[in-house]
């Protein structure tokens, strides 16, 4: 019967491209569960720890938002996987804490989401796996092309900046990135 | 009755069907928008990927300098980078040099790279570390087959390891085996050279990049016939048999950004108060840090590897030393270092000789772009130094050659005139047969001995059967004085010093049009005044092993270089020669001399040359040279011909059973040089380069930052950031749309369906 054909094919296309969209959601969702097991683990073992077995990535830090009660565990690198599970820390920028400029980067419509409403003034805190914890304030928010972001990771001080894409609303993909800049606070109470 | 209530019925149908077909053609209009809008959305990835692929790996030209590398999905580049550190010491009269290379692998294979990259000729490499993270691997001397071994034993057994080879004495090869996926592996390789003096001038110069060399035709196509013959003759054996090893792959500038990025740091330690410090060819930055003491650095960052660095500095005071005298200790024996200027005396009662200067000019495809302008105009502005009593003939070359006129003319206005016009003329094309024209050069029919006989060859060098010219040189020189002009960006300096050696003349570099006047001067000021000759080296009251044995002679503003091993430091050195028609002592004291540092490998490294040398002339049975070479090289720690320096690593790396992939590492064209007259036509790029700018691999930089090496000095970076978005919410709105749509399709086609079945009953 043709005319039950063609609105099943229709139903099945539309199944499929909802549960693609969804399964990205799940993961996230699922993966930042595990990734907190293993954060734990890696801070009570020192170790890095794999939050699963064919995982080609590992925790490295924790970072949170307390004002909007926003968390979320960063991985190391930057790739298409691991920002599939969580924010990535970008390839040869320093740790959290360093000197430098430490660049975190996860997606806006997940992880990242709630950068939109960070606002000049909140405090991240940076929880790294080896346990120190660290304390920024966000300075300043800006919006530049991926490949000019003006960021030299060796740049002194010790600052943060957390790197999603703009505009937050946009349905695909584009060159500008959202970027919040952040300084570390000296002698933050609590700090290490 | 029946009838007519089909008729109805059919009348009452005929309505619906034209909305249906309305509704159907919506319909259709929907699904092919959104899956036209699907499609469009599904190629937004490789439309990006795509766009940031060119924009940072493919083209690294496409990028701003100095942006960083980082890893996303959409893969790496895939080839192995290198970055180049230079750090050059000068104290007194030697330049240590370290050169580090930073290999990367950005790929996911094993991967052994080989770069091929020249050195100045006259330098002495003793040294070879392999860094791997923390852990420092030092090199050892072995003779060439044993380290080449060694290296493919370790290669096989997945360790790291590093080998370098000297191919030409400027040329030398890198292989570092197992470099992981990702990994960075840092070869460091030093060297030992002497500072050149000229006149008030002293200089160095560090070669960059090897230019590509014209392989004259083997084996097949270079078989003799002889005419009595009767159909027999015999092959010639290949006259650049390691071709595959000097010639790596050169990248077209007009469709290739320029590769490894090269720093350069000197620390200037003159030993005297400093005049002037200048770069010829690149933009320098200098920081004084005492009167006699400077350091350099390159003004804007890391270069491209596409020509020679060449600094020269000069004393505060008016007139350089025109002595110096350096000593070193090294095991139980003195080395000793001598510069000695002769002075600059005029000749009183005799007027010098006419001249018969043969000017040969190459006009190959090397010599494009740049290369044959400098050349030209060297060559016109020598055409018009000429005196009148003088005579000249000129030669030029490609793979063919002109001799323009049938003996050599005296330099009158006409001759002149008709030479200049032919020089003007001439084109850069065709292959670089250099012998054929050497031999017309030095062939020497009228030899009139009232003229003194001059050989002018202009050229970059860019050959790679310099033994065969060596040998010609040696046979035909007869009284002949061959002066080398060194022309272009990055010249062969091997042939160019050898040939003058072996020519009894010297060698003069013309590197940019701009220096064609000082330096043809300089030259001409040697060509004119008479050469410093009979040259003897006598020590008083010890056994001394001098280099160069025969000294050879020395001509206007340039020093005499003397090298010697020693028993013992005492006495003093008498040199003695003629000066034209007048002799010319010079008494040294030893116990005068200075601390020095690496007297002893540049000893070794002129005693090796020496027995090169003493080969080519056949002074010595190659087995004997070797034999000589050999032991120095050993006892020296230095690579040569006959020897490589070998690291490799203890631990094994690579996991059995994966594969290695050779990677070859590509070089720039010299600057200044056209492709295609190198390398023969290619398609046309629509666009050029507007600014040649080495990309520099920061990622390497920060590799090597980490691992607190004194080899990268500043990261002018910017983050490149990764891309941050999924594709979540269109797919799922998407897939609503489209459920939705199937909906009421479903439920259009049901009410279709009643409707039937009702008119049907």
């Amino acid at each position: 019967m043709p005319r039950v054909v063609l609105p099943l094919l229709l139903a099945l296309a539309g199944l499929i491209l909802f549960g693609q969209g969804a399964y990205i959601y799940a993961k996230a969702l699922v993966a930042q569960v595990l990734l907190e097991r293993a954060f734990e683990k890696a801070i009570a073992t020192g170790r890095e720890t794999k939050p699963w077995s064919w995982a080609d990535t590992w925790p490295v830090a924790r970072i949170e938002v307390k004002r909007i009660h926003a968390r979320a565990i960063v991985l190391a690198g930057s790739s298409g996987q691991a920002l599939a599970f969580g924010p990535g820390h970008v390839e040869l920028t320093p740790d959290a804490g360093e000197r430098g400029v430490a660049v975190y980067s996860a997606h806006r419509d997940t992880h990242f989401a709630f950068l939109k409403n960070v606002v000049v003034g909140d405090e991240i805190n940076v929880m790294r796996s080896d346990g120190k914890q660290f304390h920024y304030r966000v300075d300043a928010t800006s919006v530049v092309r991926f490949d000019a972001s003006g960021i030299d990771p060796l740049a002194g001080g010790h600052e943060l900046v957390l790197s999603t894409c703009w505009p937050f609303d946009a349905l695909t993909q584009g060159p500008e990135r959202y970027l919040v800049h952040a300084t570390m606070i000296r002698d933050a109470p609590g700090s290490r | 009755m029946t009838t007519c209530d089909e008729i109805e019925a059919d009348k009452r149908n005929e309505q619906p069907s034209l909305t249906r077909l309305v509704l159907f053609l919506v319909m259709q209009g929907v699904a092919v928008i959104l899956v036209g809008f699907a499609a469009l959305f599904l190629s937004f990835e490789p439309v990006w990927s795509a766009e940031r692929l060119s924009a940072n790996y493919l083209k690294p030209g496409d990028a701003r300098s100095g942006s960083l590398l980082i890893k996303n999905e959409e893969g790496y580049a895939d080839a192995t980078r290198l970055g180049v550190d230079v750090d050059l010491t000068v104290s007194g009269p030697t330049v240590r040099a370290r050169v580090t290379q930073i290999f990367r692998n950005p790929t996911k294979d094993w991967v052994e790279a080989v770069y091929v990259y020249p050195l100045p000729s006259g330098g002495a490499v003793d040294t070879l570390k392999m860094v791997i993270g923390d852990r420092v691997v030092v090199g050892d001397i072995k003779e060439r087959q044993q380290a080449k071994i060694i290296y493919e034993q370790a290669k096989q057994n997945g360790q790291k390891a590093a080998l370098t080879e000297q191919e030409r004495p400027n040329i030398f090869t890198n292989s570092v085996a197992n470099i992981g996926p990702g990994e960075t592996v840092l070869v460091q390789i030093e060297y030992q050279e002497p500072v050149a003096q000229s006149g008030n001038e002293f200089s160095l110069r560090v070669p960059m990049v090897v230019a590509p060399r014209y392989n004259p035709a083997p084996v097949v196509q270079s078989v003799d016939f002889r005419p009595d013959g009767g159909g027999w003759g015999s092959a010639k054996s290949d006259p650049v048999p390691d071709r595959d090893r000097i010639s790596p792959e050169v990248l077209d500038p007009t469709t290739n950004a320029p590769v490894n990025p090269t720093r350069i740091t000197v620390r200037l330690q003159a030993g005297f108060p400093l005049g002037e410090v200048k770069s010829h060819h690149h933009a320098i930055k200098t920081e004084k840090a005492d009167a006699s003491t400077s350091i350099i650095r390159l003004a804007e960052g890391p270069v491209p590897a596409d020509r020679d660095f060449e600094l020269t500095w000069k004393p505060v005071a008016e007139k350089a030393p025109s002595v110096g005298l350096f000593r070193e200790r090294v095991g139980d024996s003195d080395y000793l270092l001598a510069f000695v200027t002769p002075p600059s005396v005029e000749q009183a009662q005799q007027k010098p000789l006419p001249r018969e200067v043969i000017f040969v000019i190459d006009n190959s495809g090397s010599m494009g772009g740049v290369s044959i302008i400098q050349a030209k105009a060297s060559l016109i502005y020598a055409l018009g130094r000429l005196q009148p009593n003088d005579r000249f003939n000129v030669i030029r070359f490609d793979h063919t050659m002109d001799v323009l006129f049938p003996a050599a003319v005296p330099a009158d206005r006409e001759h002149i005139g008709r030479a200049t016009s032919f020089v003007d003329a001439l084109h850069a094309n065709g292959g670089t047969e250099m012998v054929p024209a050497m031999r017309a050069a030095l062939s020497d029919n009228a030899g009139d001995a009232n003229y003194v006989r001059q050989v002018v060859f202009l050229t970059d060098g860019a050959i790679g059967n310099e033994q065969q010219l060596f040998e010609t040189i040696n046979a035909l020189r007869g009284r002949s004085r061959i002066f080398m002009v060194g022309i272009g960006s990055a010249p062969n300096t091997h042939l160019m010093t050898r040939a003058a050696e072996l020519g009894r003349g010297t060698f003069t570099h013309i590197g940019s049009v701009e220096q064609v006047e000082e330096r043809m001067r300089g030259l001409f000021a040697k060509l004119e005044n008479p050469a410093v000759t009979n040259l003897t080296a006598k020590f008083s009251d010890v056994t001394a092993d001098i280099t160069p044995v025969a000294i050879p002679d020395v001509y206007r503003d340039e020093p005499l270089v003397l090298a010697a091993k020693l028993d013992k430091l005492a006495g003093s050195v008498e040199i003695k020669g003629r000066i034209g028609d007048r002799p010319w002592v010079v008494t040294l004291p030893l116990a005068d001399a200075a601390e020095g540092k690496g007297l002893s490998k540049l000893w070794a490294r002129r005693k090796i040359a020496d027995a090169e040398v003493a080969r080519t002339t056949r002074q010595a049975s190659p087995e004997d040279a070797d034999k000589t070479i050999l032991a120095l090289a050993l006892e020296h720690q230095l690579v040569t011909r006959l020897t490589s320096l070998v690291a490799v690593d203890k631990t094994p790396s690579r996991p059995e059973g994966e594969p290695l992939k050779v990677s070859e590492l590509p070089i720039n064209l010299p600057a200044g040089w056209d492709f295609e007259k190198v390398f023969g036509e290619r398609p046309r790029a629509p666009v050029m380069p507007t600014e040649r700018r080495a990309e520099t691999d920061a990622r390497v930089q920060v590799a090597a930052l980490k691992r607190a090496q004194p080899v990268v000095t500043q990261a002018p970076n910017t983050v490149t950031l990764p891309r941050t978005a999924t594709d979540a919410e269109l797919k799922m709105i998407a897939g609503v749309i489209l459920l939705t749509l199937s909906l009421i399709l479903l439920v259009f086609n049901r009410r279709q369906f009643n409707r039937r079945q009702m008119s049907l009953r």
